[in-house]
């Protein structure tokens, strides 16, 4: 077993999460990141984990509510708990790879 | 002629005709002031369709995240059914223009929430949530699909069924029914499929085909020269009317997906799946077989059914006993026009059902002409006196004496020798100018079969 992630594997995790690294950083995530892997490794070796059923820790199926509307929030609270807004419009800086997304 | 092999697939987005949205009680409405159908859930605060489309039903499902970081939502995942899509393995059939029928292969179908709409102003991009939330189902297709013609039936094929189903309104322009395309060429069937440019945002099913069909010339013009390509996202530009580069995909996706830890799994029992497939309409090709035997035009059978609510008042006549075709017409000519006119569904009238058989007898034994039809045509629809009580009142009735109707054509016979002769001649032209003239002197009112049928037999 590697003792540390590649140093491509931390940009990797970087690049999706849209943050940059200084070396020293990676460096340092190189080691943190893989410990963390560890323990989450551990998971797979709960028993019953395996059944493709578990995915929750509870064994009720979820209940369906009516397509009845409930109540709303005011646009303008809306647009006030953005950083910045243009109208009714929350406003956020031009992301270049649009078309993300479902 | 192309020299190489063009293979598609689509992946087709249709929102739900739910009144709120999937996680949420928000309502999914479209058109209103932004961000003001949205809450806390939608904003990320606190942190029957298988059936129709021949797929098999998972009974047990559950959702998963799927990560991503881009504006469009806020809590940095999308809910959507990765392992376990409410339906797989389905098919569409869709009929060729050369007649050649051709099943399209739905690989799976998934249930996901919408993400908000983004607009694109210079250096800022403008978020409205009220879309965040919407449930949607994605249909995807298996890579079946050969040409630009093969997309474009399969979406119009699609949209039938679904808003017949009462699935999705299915409105292009207004974003319920969304398709990106996959295309990709090769040289031989027994290649390994070609690079792969997905094209998006599609604002219509016109414009899937034409973008498909600029795609393949596209790449067969790269293949040609010696070239490649990288994978790609592409949009179709309707000004420009071709496709144009959005990016170029240099890793695969990485979603990370997991199982959403929020939401138990969804047990689908069988009585939810039974009352779901009860609850489907009568689908547009049985609508067509049933149409057509009963005597119905092929083109009144398809503008019946592109018309979902005349086709539904006119299944409620399909036992009985009238002319089907004049019903067909007259549902088709002087009632739409009506309908159009006054912005009104036909639900909207007084027209019931026993009233429209008056209606369509009245017309069917020569007893009301097409001209007194028009005159008593808004009384109809509006008030809810019988049939013949209108033509009374209106003093419409039409003259069916014989003796009445022979003394007026004689008397035309008498003032139009020429046409007369021209008839003896053989110009056919000659005895409807003198109905006409029988028709202007009864003033409309003369039973036109029996006008026509006396003119006849007087003239011969």
């Amino acid at each position: 077993m590697k003792e540390m992630l590649t140093k491509e594997e931390v940009l990797h995790v970087a690049d999706l999460a849209r943050i940059s690294l200084t070396e020293e950083e990676i460096k340092k995530y190189q080691v943190e990141l893989k410990k963390l892997l560890d323990d989450v490794e551990k998971i797979n070796n709960v028993k019953g984990y395996d059944d493709d059923i578990l995915i929750a820790c509870w064994e009720n199926s979820a209940e369906l509510r009516k397509d009845i509307a409930g109540d709303m929030l005011d646009p303008k609270e809306v647009v006030n708990n953005a950083p910045r807004h243009s109208g009714n419009y929350i406003e956020v800086p031009v992301v270049i790879s649009e078309g993300e997304g479902a | 002629m192309s020299n190489y092999i063009p293979t598609i697939g689509v992946e087709v987005h249709v929102e739900l005709k739910t009144k709120t949205k999937i996680f949420s009680n928000s309502i999914n409405g479209y058109g209103e002031m932004a961000n003001s159908l949205t809450n806390v859930v939608d904003l990320a605060y606190p942190g029957k369709a298988a059936t129709i489309l021949n797929c098999k039903i998972r009974r047990i499902m559950h959702f998963d995240r799927k990560n991503y970081f881009y504006p469009d939502i806020s809590k940095n995942y999308q809910i959507t059914q990765n392992a376990t899509p409410i339906g797989y393995d389905g098919y569409v059939e869709i009929t060729k223009s050369t007649g050649e029928k051709k099943k399209v292969y739905i690989e799976e179908m998934h249930i996901e929430e919408d993400t908000c709409k983004s607009a694109h102003r210079g250096t800022k991009t403008l978020l409205d949530f009220n879309r965040a939330g919407v449930p949607l189902i994605e249909i995807v297709t298996k890579p079946c699909m050969s040409d630009g013609e093969d997309v474009k039936l399969y979406l119009e094929k699609l949209r039938e069924l679904l808003s017949f189903g009462d699935i999705s309104d299915c409105k292009i322009e207004e974003g319920s029914m969304r398709a990106d395309v996959n295309v990709s060429i090769r040289k031989n069937e027994s290649d390994p499929l070609g690079t792969k440019a997905e094209i998006k945002n599609i604002g219509s099913i016109s414009n899937a085909k034409l973008g498909v069909e600029k795609e393949i010339e596209r790449q067969t013009k790269i293949y040609d020269a010696g070239e490649t390509f990288k994978p790609q996202t592409r949009r179709f530009d309707d000004k420009i009317n071709d496709t144009v580069l959005m990016r170029v995909k240099e890793t695969g996706n990485d979603y990370r997906y997991f199982p959403e830890p929020d939401i138990p799994y969804v047990i689908l029992t069988d009585e939810m799946i039974e009352r779901a497939i009860n609850s489907i309409p009568m689908l547009p090709d049985e609508r067509r077989e049933k149409y057509k035997k009963l005597g119905v035009s092929d083109i009144n059978t398809e503008k019946l059914v592109a018309n979902r609510s005349l086709s539904d008042y006119f299944n409620t006549l399909l036992d009985e006993k009238i002319n089907h075709q004049i019903a067909s017409n007259l549902l088709l000519g002087d009632i739409s026009g009506y309908l159009n006119k006054n912005e009104k569904l036909i639900t909207d009238t007084t027209l019931s059902k026993e009233r429209f058989i008056e209606l369509v007898n009245l017309i069917d034994n020569n007893t009301l002409t097409s001209k007194n039809l028009k005159d008593i045509l808004d009384i109809v629809l509006e008030s809810d006196k019988s049939i013949q009580t209108i033509i009374k009142e209106q003093g419409i009735e039409n003259i069916t004496d014989d003796s009445e109707i022979r003394n007026i054509v004689k008397e035309i016979i008498n003032n139009n020798p020429e046409s007369v002769n021209d008839y003896k001649q053989g110009h056919d032209r000659a005895i409807k100018y003198l109905m006409g003239q029988v028709m202007k002197e009864t003033k409309g009112k003369a039973n036109p079969k029996m006008a026509m049928d006396i003119l006849t037999e007087e003239l011969n």
